[in-house]
């Protein structure tokens, strides 16, 4: 017999919420809060926004918890829902955000330097990989919204191809094809 | 920096889209406690809504107000054609009951005579006009 406290699986944590077990939310939202803020500020580039909708997203966990089913793992449909309201307020916001953001992208380029620590041996090497990694989240930023969440659920939060499909709710080729496409145009734009 | 992963995307692509993750500043982290503080505020704030519509719905006023304009619409839709009622007819019926207005017609004319009469009588007594 281990020592080890049995951790309780997501699904089971999804079930004890449909019963509108507030403890079960609070142990799950702990449980997925850093990476559902995370994710929703990669795709959002915005902490308040990122705030609202992650929060939000959990909001749904709790009033869809019955429709959970559980043939899919409970991860892939919480990025599900996160993922999709991400989308739909950056539909929502399209037209606003392009105004209003357009110097404040301006000044966060400046910025993004900065953020990226460049302390090491070799200040000038440093700066040049810290001004290369700026580049490439400004070329992530100018990928479709769709690109954009499979590289970020691909390479931040380690899905297969075939766990994005289904957050997306497209076909696993589609995938492979933001994918290709997401590397392309990284590649383009990160061309000297 | 190349993920393990069994898909077709060769090493290069992945150590690309590796990178474009790194490439991801550190995110503003919030203060959880207070995060979560939100959350279940807003949880509550949806929650009391809900059992607020809840319960006006089970209020028996509103279930029969809702039944009977449905079944209004219901019966409205359902009727032939023909046999619904003539808009104009009703808007005639309208006019009709007014009509009894018009028959004192001169009467509320004489008012307005009487009325701009003691204007008239008045006249004596108003301000001498300037300049």
């Amino acid at each position: 017999m281990s020592d080890q406290p049995e951790v309780t699986s997501d699904e089971t944590l999804c079930r004890r919420i449909a019963a509108r077990d507030d403890a079960a939310f609070d142990l799950l939202v702990a449980r997925y809060q850093g990476r559902a803020y995370r994710l929703a500020w990669s795709l959002l580039r915005d902490a308040e926004d990122a705030r609202d909708v992650s929060q939000e997203a959990f909001i749904r966990i709790w009033e869809a918890a019955d429709r959970f089913r559980g043939d899919a793992r409970f991860s892939t449909w919480f990025y599900r829902i996160l993922v999709n309201l991400c989308l739909d307020h950056k539909r929502r916001g399209r037209w606003w955000t392009r105004v209003v953001t357009r110097d404040a992208d301006r000044d966060a380029d400046a910025t993004l330097v900065e953020r990226h620590p460049a302390p090491g041996p070799d200040p000038g090497e440093q700066a040049s990989e810290a001004q290369t990694m700026a580049r490439l989240w400004e070329a992530v930023h100018r990928l479709s919204p769709q690109q954009r969440a499979a590289v970020m659920l691909y390479a931040q939060e380690h899905l297969s191809t075939a766990e994005i499909a289904d957050v997306l709710r497209v076909a696993e080729a589609t995938v492979r094809v933001h994918l290709h496409r997401a590397v392309a145009a990284l590649r383009k734009d990160l061309a000297p | 920096m190349s993920l393990p992963r069994r898909d077709d995307l060769t090493p290069p692509e992945r150590d690309v889209l590796a990178r474009a993750a790194a490439s991801v500043p550190q995110a503003p982290e919030p203060r959880w406690g207070d995060y979560r503080a939100e959350l279940r505020g807003r949880l509550e704030a949806r929650r009391s809504v809900r059992a607020r519509l809840h319960r006006w719905w089970a209020r028996p006023a509103p279930i029969a107000l809702s039944f009977g304009l449905a079944t209004a619409v219901l019966l409205f839709v359902l009727q032939p054609v023909e046999r619904r009622p003539d808009l104009a007819a009703v808007d005639e019926v309208v006019l009709g009951a007014r009509l009894g207005l018009l028959e004192h017609y001169r009467v509320v004319e004489r008012l307005d005579l009487l009325e701009e009469f003691d204007v008239i009588r008045q006249l004596d007594r108003l301000p001498p006009r300037e300049g």
